[in-house]
């Protein structure tokens, strides 16, 4: 704003001057600023587009499927000749990944956080910390690789009964992928409590492991809750790994050992195979991306409010 | 712990010498110690399983890129020492001498480059490691050879002695490195000694070249007017809070929309242009987050000294504020764009062809890219493919891991302090 005041009082010494150049320039740039607005704007066209796109697919699916078959039938075929579709099974094997996956990353991660916050030196830090965001880093198609074909045969060996495509192993190499988005929030939330609290803490004779567990981990509380939901969108919203190591066979089961389905496989499941534009078949497939959207958005904003509510302000 | 006994510090502050030195306050301070210990020890164990998974996991990538092979050649599978020939035409031509041709016939192959074609499409020149005659030899294998059997790096070289003693007339037993020069050379096949990646990597670098060409100049452009131009107002709010929430959206979702609205409804089809559409889309929060970041980091001052000299908002924006953002911008867009080469889901959706044996030409050709080949060698049936997927991720990786390098170096290179 401050640019235009100053743009407007130079123009006007060039018209004294008889060189008018304000129209010329002050188009220029209300063009420019009209231009950026456009790219800043696509990102809500992605989203608007997102929302049209699955709603207009998820009333059609609705007009020839009854809402309460989809959520009180226990079989998710829609692909076979003669298709149920009850959403049961695809959030079953959704959920129980997922559990897996936060198994694994929630205490890991806190772990991790509290050493590379706490304990580590600041070069051991500044070594781990990159080297732990490279886990983040590597494609999930690498991470499906490895649980398939180097987890899966080692958990074998140890667990009575194991299939080849399992939820056990798919949701522990997940949990190792999510856990360096868990720890990297967490220390960001650790770091950020102030050392007055820390100091008062020691100065009360606290040792290292009272202070952490008492003063530092519930001060950044806010921010370790928003870590864990945020890894926990994130293990929903996963598909590489679910689809090469969890198999395809949608089962209404809580048991680790099995093949299932989750809602991100059986999208990949319907988009690899040949259904037909406007087909119930493919309908289907809008239907569970409408369900994953909702719950990973719901889990996103869930994830931004507890840290406005709950986050401790300190001066 | 011993923080919730007010009473035992008060003790201590009164007579600090005497209860310091003394056997229990000695006991309750190793205690104490202890425990601390154990702490550090036990937060640091999932570090350290992290460290060691992440090391598990590129040993287990390499070493499955190598196996042993027991092969009945059919017509080939001669064997050369490495002295004998260094570049894939002395091997060729060894080859045909060894079939029986004459010199004459040899340099009439090689003008001929359409036999010259075919004989490359059907034979592979490779490196094997170990024959029975010996290491580090160059055979020619062709696609018809018989492959008895594949065992596993480890699994072989224990076995190595009684796998030479069961090899049966004309067979032999080679160590094959699946990840070789051919292996970049060689297009998708069926076959999996046949199988290279030629056509997915010039796939991903044409989808990636698009992406930047795309979402370059929309996220730069974006994150200029949020933190320049926007006023505060409803739209801009909205425009943040946006933003945020993309970020978290799956990116199978992106995949979704891809399909529906560039492959179906603008009807571009599975083409190289609506991958990269759909990948830019994804990664447009990333640029324009970290391009914000970048350019909140240089000082008002500038823009101030900048304006003060005559300048127009947008002639302060372009040669001050951008030039001084720059490394920031650049170190943003690298690690974005290592996201987009990485993806998988997304492209699934938008129909990247499990199987294009050629390279793109064009924005409007079919297409296939690094990680959905290792996709579909990692879900085909014959156990050799695992070889191959895995020489793919080897590149994959190692492609990666330079993008990283670079954005590292730029960030400590050109970081300023204001």
């Amino acid at each position: 704003m401050q640019g235009a005041k100053l743009t407007a009082g130079s123009s006007r010494s060039a018209r004294e001057l008889g060189l008018d150049r304000r129209g010329g320039r002050s188009r220029r740039e209300t063009a420019i600023a009209a231009l950026l607005l456009l790219a800043a704007s696509v990102s809500v066209l992605t989203t608007l587009g997102v929302i049209v796109v699955l709603t207009s697919e998820v009333f059609g699916f609705f007009s020839q499927v009854s809402i309460l078959e989809f959520f009180t039938a226990t079989k998710w075929t829609p692909l076979f000749a003669n298709p149920s579709f009850g959403i049961a099974p695809l959030v079953s094997g959704t959920l129980l990944v997922t559990f897996i996956a936060l198994l694994v990353a929630l205490p890991f991660g806190l772990g991790a956080a509290i050493y590379l916050s706490e304990f580590a030196s600041e070069q051991t830090r500044a070594v781990l910390m990159p080297i732990l965001e490279i886990l983040a880093g590597i494609p999930t198609v690498v991470f499906g690789y490895f649980a398939l074909l180097f987890v899966t045969p080692i958990l074998q060996r140890i667990v009575p009964g194991l299939n080849f495509f399992n939820a056990l192993s798919a949701g522990l190499v997940m949990g190792f992928m999510i856990l360096p988005t868990v720890s990297s929030l967490s220390i960001d939330a650790m770091q950020a409590v102030p050392r007055s609290l820390r100091e008062a803490g020691y100065g009360l004779g606290a040792s290292k492991f009272a202070l952490i567990i008492k003063v530092i981990v519930p001060a950044a509380l806010s921010g370790i809750v928003a870590a864990f939901i945020l890894g926990m969108s994130r293990a929903v919203g996963e598909t590489m790994i679910v689809t090469l190591a969890a198999g395809q066979r949608p089962a209404l089961t809580f048991d680790p050992r099995e093949t299932i389905a989750t809602m991100t496989s059986f999208i990949v499941q319907a988009a690899t195979g040949d259904q037909p534009a406007g087909s119930l078949a493919s309908r289907s497939l809008y239907v569970v991306g409408a369900m994953l959207f909702v719950i990973t958005l719901g889990l996103n904003v869930l994830s931004q409010q507890v840290v406005r509510r709950f986050q401790e302000k300190y001066e | 712990m011993s923080v919730s006994r007010p009473g035992k510090s008060s003790s201590i502050a009164q007579t600090p010498a005497g209860s310091i030195t003394s056997p229990q306050a000695q006991a309750r301070i190793r205690r104490r110690q202890q425990v601390n210990r154990l702490f550090a020890f036990l937060t640091f164990t999932p570090v350290f399983l992290a460290l060691s998974l992440l090391t598990v996991l590129f040993f287990d990538v390499l070493t499955d890129s190598v196996s042993w092979q027991i092969v009945e050649p059919r017509n080939s599978g001669q064997s050369f020492a490495l002295s004998q020939a260094f570049g894939s035409r002395a091997v060729i031509r060894l080859e045909l001498l060894a079939q029986g041709k004459t010199s004459e016939e040899i340099e009439a192959f090689f003008a001929d480059a359409e036999a010259l074609r075919k004989f490359k499409a059907r034979n592979r020149v490779e490196l094997m490691w170990y024959t029975a005659d010996g290491p580090f030899r160059w055979i020619v294998s062709n696609s018809r050879d018989k492959r008895i059997s594949d065992i596993g790096l480890f699994e072989g070289w224990g076995q190595r002695q009684e796998l030479l003693a069961s090899l049966k007339e004309g067979q032999s037993l080679y160590l094959n490195p699946w990840f070789d020069f051919s292996f970049f050379t060689k297009n998708a096949s069926r076959t999996p000694i046949m199988a290279g990646l030629s056509s997915a990597f010039f796939g991903t670098l044409w989808v990636i070249g698009l992406v930047i060409l795309i979402s370059l100049p929309l996220g730069v452009g974006g994150a200029l007017y949020l933190e320049e131009y926007a006023p505060d107002n409803r739209w801009t709010r909205l425009l943040e809070v946006n933003l945020r929430n993309l970020a978290g959206v799956p990116s199978i979702v992106y995949g979704i929309l891809g399909l529906s609205v560039f492959v179906r409804l603008l009807n571009i089809g599975p083409t190289v242009l609506a991958a990269a559409a759909t990948l830019s889309l994804l990664i447009l929060p990333v640029i324009v987050m970290a391009s914000r970041e970048a350019i909140r980091a240089v000082p008002t001052s500038l823009r101030l000294a900048s304006y003060g000299l005559g300048a127009t908002k947008w002639q302060t924006v372009s040669k001050v504020v951008l030039p001084n953002a720059v490394s920031g911008i650049v170190t943003g867009v690298i690690l974005a764009v290592a996201r987009a080469i990485g993806e998988t889901a997304p492209l699934l959706l938008v129909g990247a062809a499990a199987f294009v044996p050629y390279s793109p030409n064009s924005p409007l050709s079919k297409y296939t890219v690094l990680p959905i080949q290792i996709y579909s060698w990692v879900s085909e049936n014959d156990a050799e493919f695992k070889h191959v997927a895995s020489a793919g991720i080897i590149v994959l990786l190692i492609v990666l891991l330079v993008l990283y390098g670079f954005a590292f170096v730029i960030r400590r290179r050109f970081r300023r302090n204001w």
